[in-house]
């Protein structure tokens, strides 16, 4: 067989679902390819009055924090050395490695001269929250990609590289937590220069603090969501005492969040809050739905022991932070009068991409020992149904 | 970036003068024909008021804004002349990943097209909505007002400040402010008392001076203090923030692990084997 026939057999046995995220990556190629072709002013819904969009506010802003699961965990199971959440890392590993590749796709989509994405690296200006940003993100993803190549050397059996790896294990884990704190907070920064544009409810000096502390909810969050959604459909085994464990800490991170952002506003900000009832409407749904809601119900017993309600809570929290990204980098900025919205190129784009995150995750899943601590239990193929591995059928891609 | 140790005094500016402005549109042209700009097809009242093309764009680094308003009764035309302020400390230098924007000694701020990587973070970050993009391009690049830098240091003046009769005087930026605060005092009347960019956004190096309220044409209240500080206020704390995080990281968790290294220590030489393979 060639190469080509086996890849195509390979995804042939492949469930539905995998097969549609493929259909939607194609489409959100060929959407991004319809944009180097015919140009930004074409294909996008962006203008002068409005020059950050879409890609900027959901692939950059938004997937950076929910990509924080990496660190966060990292530094909770190695800094503060709680060992019991170990089997959680390798897989907020692999999506913080997605995310911030996906995130450098999407920048590279959104940059006028993509070609000359490497001027960053030659023509620095420390002045700017942007060349930090990219700093590191580059060194992150570099990062995030020597902590994935552990699973991916076991796999191969490389011992020595697993050797090397091993003992970078630990300065590889401070290093995410420090690149992470520094760039979480300066997307933050961005918007520091916004000075009479983003709307005061969100304009504040203590910005970048909010992001850094907001990303880690999102961090704690989004490990919660994926440990309950990988048994739920990949069949991994059931990690509810460790998320407990992430749901208790969970409350804490938010509480200062919140005592830091009602500060903020209180104290710090300068004009006027309540001239626009539109986006007051989307603060209060940020905070209250996104923030104070879930907070009490992480605070009860019942919930932090009730997979369903936990992960409930857990998706608050993470659509909070969604829709706060989106609040300080759109919603915020558009002036009065003005209105911006996605053109459909940019939707398929980003839809893409949050397809490809999905179906790499999956397949990685599928591939390397990144649920790795019951090797001898795990088939790391797809099950054929995401609810119950029907027994009998045999595997399209069984082997692996 | 640059621009922390200039004299601002020293280096040149406008003084865009709008009661003697009037509405020709020669600085208009006058941009075109030295930077080479196309043309841009324009309808009439596609904008706010008479005023054409309705914005500035990759085309257009200068236009001529037309307010009507009414005094004693009367019907009358306020003009304001829209370009890049060529800030002191400007916001546009400051963000750019590149350091593509410059503030030169001689006072115009400059763009240098080949180090650009369109990341349009300029267009977010200036105050006064200046830089402009090549939406119709498919690898685009920014547009604005060079203030004509490629004229100024030869020692001639901006194409538009040669063309205006009247309106647009070119000099110093202490002369500049001196002038102006002249007009003002000779004829109380007829002028606002308040010079707009004296220190809008830290200063910029063009100065107007109206007889209509400023906001009323359409002019932007921005803030006093220069825009790269309120970044910059944040930005300095990243290198103390990285080291305090890597090293007290570093440090808790050489601390947690030590433990668990005494005790593995410990039980080997008890057992006195040899040092057990870890994976
Ligand atoms: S007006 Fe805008 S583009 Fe011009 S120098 Fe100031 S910040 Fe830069
Ligand atoms: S678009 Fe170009 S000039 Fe503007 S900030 Fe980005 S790199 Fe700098
Ligand atoms: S200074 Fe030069 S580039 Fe700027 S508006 Fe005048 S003519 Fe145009």
């Amino acid at each position: 067989m060639t190469a080509a026939k086996i890849i195509a057999n390979e995804i042939k046995g492949y469930h539905r679902f995998v097969q549609f995220l493929i259909v939607l990556v194609a489409l959100g190629a060929l959407a991004s390819l319809a944009r180097f072709v015919f140009g930004l002013g074409v294909t996008t819904n962006l203008n002068d009055t409005f020059p950050w969009g879409l890609w900027i506010s959901f692939d950059v802003v938004t997937a950076v924090p929910l990509a924080a699961g990496a660190f966060t965990l990292g530094a909770i199971v190695h800094c503060f050395h709680i060992k019991k959440l170990e089997p959680l890392v390798r897989p907020a590993i692999v999506t913080g490695f997605l995310g911030y590749s996906l995130v450098c796709v999407g920048l590279l989509l959104d940059l006028g001269q993509p070609q000359r994405g490497w001027h960053t690296l030659v023509y620095w200006n420390p002045h700017s929250p942007m060349f930090e940003v990219s700093m590191c993100v580059m060194a992150y993803t570099t990062v995030l990609f020597l902590e994935f190549l552990s699973p991916v050397c076991e796999k191969f059996g490389y011992h020595v590289p697993m050797r090397l790896l091993r003992t970078l294990e630990m300065p590889l884990v401070v290093a995410a937590a420090s690149i992470s704190t520094l760039h979480q907070s300066s997307l933050g920064t961005f918007f520091l220069i916004a000075v009479d544009k983003l709307h005061s409810l969100w304009y504040n000096p203590l910005l970048p603090l909010l992001f850094w502390l907001s990303a880690m909810c999102a961090g704690i969050s989004i490990i919660i969501v994926e440990a309950t959604m990988s048994h739920k459909y990949m069949g991994q085994p059931d990690e509810g005492e460790l998320l407990e464990t992430l749901a208790k800490i969970l409350p804490w991170v938010i509480t200062v969040y919140l005592t830091v952002k009602f500060f903020s506003l209180f104290a710090l900000t300068q004009g006027p809050l309540f001239n626009r009832p539109g986006l007051l409407v989307l603060f209060v749904v940020e905070v209250v739905g996104g923030m104070i809601i879930p907070l009490f119900m992480l605070m009860s017993r019942k919930v932090r022991e009730d997979g369903r309600l936990r992960a409930t809570a857990a998706w608050m929290v993470i659509a909070g932070i969604i829709l706060n990204r989106f609040n300080v980098s759109m919603f915020g900025m558009e002036a009065p009068g003005t209105f911006y919205y996605p053109s459909f190129i940019e939707s398929l784009v980003t839809i893409g991409i949050i397809a490809a995150h999905i179906l790499f995750f999956v397949l990685i899943a599928k591939y390397f020992p990144i649920f790795e601590h019951h090797p001898e239990t795990v088939d790391y193929s797809i099950p054929d149904h995401f609810h119950k591995t029907e027994k009998g059928h045999a595997h399209g891609a069984a082997k692996a | 970036m640059s621009s922390e140790n200039q004299d601002f005094n020293k280096s040149k500016a406008f003084l865009i003068d709008m009661t003697k402005c009037t509405g020709c549109r020669g600085c208009q042209v006058a941009c075109k024909q030295w930077n080479q700009l196309g043309a841009e097809k324009t309808e009439f009242f596609t904008g706010e008021g008479y005023q054409n093309p309705p914005l500035m764009s990759e085309y257009t680094f200068t236009r001529i804004k037309f307010r009507d308003y009414e005094k004693n009764g009367q019907n009358e035309f306020a003009f304001y002349k829209e370009m890049c302020m060529h800030c002191n400390e400007p916001a546009c230098a400051s963000v750019c990943p590149v350091g593509a924007f410059k503030k030169t000694k001689e006072g115009p701020v400059t763009y240098d097209a080949d180090r650009c990587i369109g990341c349009r973070f300029c267009m977010v970050a200036c105050p006064f909505g200046v830089p402009k993009y090549e939406w119709s391009k498919a690898l685009p690049l920014v547009r604005k007002c060079t203030g004509c830098y490629s004229r100024v240091k030869e020692g001639l003046k901006p194409a538009c400040a040669t063309t205006c009769v009247s309106a647009i005087t070119y000099g110093n930026r202490e002369d500049m402010i001196k002038e102006a605060n002249k007009r003002i005092a000779a004829r109380p009347e007829k002028y606002l008392k308040k010079l707009y960019g004296s220190e809008e956004a830290g200063g910029t190096s063009v100065i107007y001076l109206t007889a209509l309220p400023f906001d009323e044409l359409g002019f932007k209240p921005v803030t006093k203090r220069p825009l790269p500080s309120y970044t910059w206020q944040a930005l300095r704390l990243v290198p103390g923030i990285f080291l305090t995080v890597g090293s007290s990281l570093s440090l808790l968790s050489w601390f947690n692990h030590r433990k668990e290294r005494i005790a593995k220590e410990e039980e080997q030489r008890k057992s006195g084997a040899t040092p057990k393979e870890e994976s």
